[in-house]
């Protein structure tokens, strides 16, 4: 029945997606609800919430943030990056992702319109985004229900269907974009840009005043303008149907533009926008310093992704280095409310949370966490390679399989160390401007240390590829991750033993912020990561290539 | 002369899926082998073993005398190799390939690289994932040849190059073959195979049925000529001319579909003597051989292999 139709058949590509990001995304929507009961437990923890949630105002609109539905409702902006992530892959890979294959090809070669076959791929996009923002919305309702919400079950599908249809219109701008792009990354790339640049309008209006005209450009404006989750707000109608329009506008324009342009070739643009034709050449050598050895090969491949990485986790070490101070008083106020709170972030800063470090030490238990999820999107690629049969030309060559191994995992390394060193430099550079107080032997060990840490996911998911395809290598190590996660995350809290406490990464990196570097921790998760790697090279010296 | 290539009792499977079973042949240092094969008989997973992508069940595969598992690394250095479906680094473009892999065998020697380049016409600045399936093996072609290997071993080389790029290919072939190097290519065609090898093995269904002289082996190569008539034709006639194998009656006796083996012009004399609507011939696939002869004929299907 799956295979009856281009329709069906496209679902069907997506399910595992559906069920990832449906769940993966309720869950992240869950999340929020079951901290917020920690932290309203007093009328004068509930004002300092409110009132810390106003600090945060130019995120998100901070509406009835002292409830269930308001607080994830709150807290889900900050993940508005997260949830569009797929549709724009999704998007852009829709069409062009098969040009580039070849495999379009032979589907056009079949007696169907190529309009019918762009509309059925289009239809099961937002098809499989209605089945996720139903997942969503039904997570969102149990959490509801678990947590004592005051939003029904209506409300809650209200919600996904927003969450819908803001990632439709982000899948279908993907797939215009994409129809001027000769490759799909340049069409994903594009689209996170133009993300980006509308999450920031977006938040023009809440920061200055009278600004709002500006937001109204963004989509994610008539996004926010429906709250569900609070009832007493409710959801915009115009703004869904705003949202709807977009999308079905976007996603319109660019199967028109389709049926209309060569396939494997792009809309042609005015001679004005074009970029200069290139003329053939057979010149050689290139001298290109990133094709000298596989090591420099491997380091030319990881270069973009650990720029894009190290924005993101320098700029978050040092947008928090920023606002500790300022959220000094109204963070105390909160915590003297809020036991649980309080101890959260104990256990995860190891130390007195009145003060700016132990707040920030806290915070940075999560620069370990978003290196390692770095670590593991390369160990995909590396997996990926092989799969695909990258590897098999290479393996040719007079180099050891070792060697190649080696000389991969050593370009992470490297990648690893300079966003560690970016990191510290950031943090050092924004605590001298904010007049912050941090010991920089301390600052130093919470940065640096986290390469270890990233060194030991991408080690073990180097010996899981040995017997284990892409998808499921990629899929272990997600979950391994979010395990550890939990465990040094909650685990305190919910007094698991100090043996279970150990079997996470996290345990190792410890509070090096207050505490400075635990040397024989470190040592520990090196040696641990040097024999994972070396049983990993000895099964890739062994295991048959591409099978 | 020495075997450059050994192979012996070769055995891999996939699990439950057939690979190879017992596969044995040597060639010798100088000459130009050809491994033929349908698709999906064994062929690239020959080659892969030979060049250590993948791990012998049983047997083994000795180039130049090392071992292809043990001694892989002293083999690669020895051999230029071209997988059969290209993957490479799509964001490269080909001159990039070509000095990756140059840089790999610890440098080429640039002139003659340069003038591969300009054999095949490729234009080295367009990224990998933008040429097209010919130029995408010229590529790989190249970086098979570009540092004059002892041993080259081709997997199915000519499948989507040009008739021009073809001629350049039995070029380099022939060179290659003077300078005394030893070439190992796979192909499912048997009239390549005729035109650029001094003996041929067929592999199917992961075994090896046949080896021998190129000419030995076109023994079985058989091919059709239909011809259809104004009306009907005595078509037993044709049966007893010189070249024909077999003959089938088409549209109640208006045309024929012979078999042959061997010069037609006994049966184009023969034809002339009827009006002809039309006449085509065509060589099968080595499939269409092996279905057609090879299955209905014990005989050969089972004849064991011998090294000629």
């Amino acid at each position: 029945m799956w295979l009856s139709s281009i329709f069906l058949k496209t679902l069907r590509d997506y399910r595992v997606a559906i069920l990832g990001w449906g769940i993966g995304m309720g869950l992240v929507v869950i999340s929020p609800m079951a901290s917020v009961t920690a932290l309203i437990t007093t009328p004068q923890a509930r004002q300092q919430l409110i009132s810390l949630a106003a600090t945060f105002a130019w995120n998100a609109d901070a509406i009835a943030v002292d409830t269930i539905g308001g607080y994830a409702t709150f807290k889900i902006g900050i993940f508005m990056f997260l949830i569009a992530i797929w549709p724009l892959l999704a998007g852009s890979r829709m069409l062009r992702g098969e040009e580039d294959r070849g495999s379009l090809d032979v589907l056009l070669s079949l007696p169907r319109r190529r309009l019918n076959v762009a509309l059925e791929k289009l239809a099961a996009m937002w098809a499989a985004l209605v089945v996720m923002g139903l997942l969503i919305g039904l997570l969102a309702f149990g959490g509801g229900k678990i947590f004592r919400g005051d939003f029904g079950l209506g409300d809650a599908l209200l919600f996904g269907l927003n969450l819908a249809l803001i990632c439709a219109v982000f899948g279908s701008l993907a797939l215009f974009i994409s129809q001027f792009t000769q490759e799909r990354g340049p069409a994903a790339g594009w689209t996170a840009g133009l993300l980006l640049v509308f999450i920031v309008l977006d938040m023009v209006h809440r920061v200055v005043p009278n600004s709002e005209w500006i937001s109204r450009l963004s989509p994610i404006y008539y996004y926010n303008l429906s709250k569900p989750l609070v009832p007493s707000y409710g959801a915009n109608a115009e703004a869904m149907v705003t949202l709807l329009a977009l999308a079905a506008i976007f996603g319109g324009i660019a199967v028109w533009l389709f049926v209309r342009r060569d396939i494997g070739g792009t809309v042609a643009l005015p001679r004005w926008l074009s970029l200069p034709e290139r003329r053939a050449s057979r010149a050689l050598p290139v001298g290109d310093w990133s094709v000298r050895s596989v090591y420099a090969r491997s380091l030319g491949m990881i270069a973009m992704p650990a720029l894009w990485w190290t924005l993101g986790i320098a700029g978050f070490a040092g947008w928090m280095v920023y606002v500790v101070q300022l959220m000094e008083t109204r963070l105390a106020g909160l915590l003297s409310g809020s036991s649980t709170m309080t101890n959260l972030i104990k256990n995860l800063g190891g130390g007195d949370v009145s003060v700016n470090a132990g707040f920030l030490s806290a915070m940075f238990f999560f620069l370990p966490l978003m290196l390692m999820a770095f670590a593991v999107t390369q160990v995909n690629r590396w997996a990926a390679d092989e799969g695909d049969g990258r590897l098999e030309l290479v393996l040719a060559a007079p180099q050891s399989r070792t060697s190649v191994l080696l000389g991969r995992f050593a370009a992470l390394g490297t990648a690893s160390i300079a966003i560690s060193v970016i990191t510290l430099l950031v943090s050092f550079e924004v605590a001298a401007l904010a007049g912050l107080n941090l010991d920089s032997a301390n600052l130093a060990a919470a940065t640096l240390g986290m390469i270890p840490l990233g060194l030991l996911i991408a080690a073990l998911g180097y010996l899981a590829s040995g017997w284990l395809r892409t998808a499921a290598d990629t899929g272990l190590l997600s979950f391994v991750l979010a395990a550890w996660f939990f465990i040094s995350f909650i685990g305190p809290e919910l007094k698991l033993p100090d043996a279970t406490l150990r079997l996470s990464a996290f345990y190792y990196y410890g509070t090096p912020l207050l505490h400075g570097l635990q040397v024989t921790s470190v040592l520990g998760v090196l040696a641990v990561s040097a024999l994972a790697l070396g049983i990993g090279a000895l099964r890739f010296s062994r295991k048959d290539i591409g099978v | 002369m020495a075997a450059i290539i050994e192979v012996e009792k070769l055995t891999k499977s996939y699990g439950s899926k057939r690979g190879i079973a017992d596969v044995s042949f040597q060639v010798e240092e100088g000459e130009v082998f050809g491994f033929l094969g349908p698709n999906g008989a064994g062929k690239t997973t020959t080659i892969r073993l030979v060049m250590a992508l993948l791990r012998a069940d049983a047997g083994f595969a000795r180039i130049a005398g090392f071992d292809s598992w043990g001694k892989s690394l002293e083999i690669k250095r020895i051999v230029g190799y071209m997988p059969g479906e290209p993957a490479l680094d799509p964001n490269l473009t080909g001159g990039q390939i070509l000095e990756y892999f140059a840089h790999l065998r610890g440098g080429v020697d640039q002139a003659y690289l340069k003038e591969l380049v300009e054999r095949f016409e490729l234009d080295t600045s367009r990224k990998f994932r933008q040429y097209s399936t010919g130029n995408k093996r010229k590529v790989v072609l190249i970086q098979a040849f570009m540092h004059r290997p002892r041993v080259l071993i081709l997997d199915e080389p000519t499948s989507g190059l040009d008739p021009l790029n073809q001629q350049e290919f039995d070029r380099l072939v022939k060179e290659a073959r003077d300078e005394g190097r030893t070439v190992f290519l796979s192909s499912h065609v048997l009239s390549e195979v005729e035109k650029t090898c001094t003996r041929v093995g067929i592999i199917r269904d992961g075994r090896l049925v046949r080896i021998g002289g190129v000419s030995e082996v076109s023994a079985i190569k058989r091919y059709e000529i239909t011809i259809t008539f104004a009306g009907a034709v005595p078509v037993d006639s044709f049966k007893s001319l010189d070249g024909v194998a077999a003959v089938e009656s088409l549209d109640h006796g208006r045309g024929v579909r012979l078999a042959m083996q061997g010069p037609a012009d006994a049966v184009i004399k023969a034809a002339a003597r009827y009006p002809v609507v039309a006449l085509t011939s065509h060589e099968p696939s080595l499939e269409d051989i092996f279905l057609r002869y090879y299955e209905g004929d014990g005989a050969l299907a089972k004849e064991p292999q011998g090294v000629a």
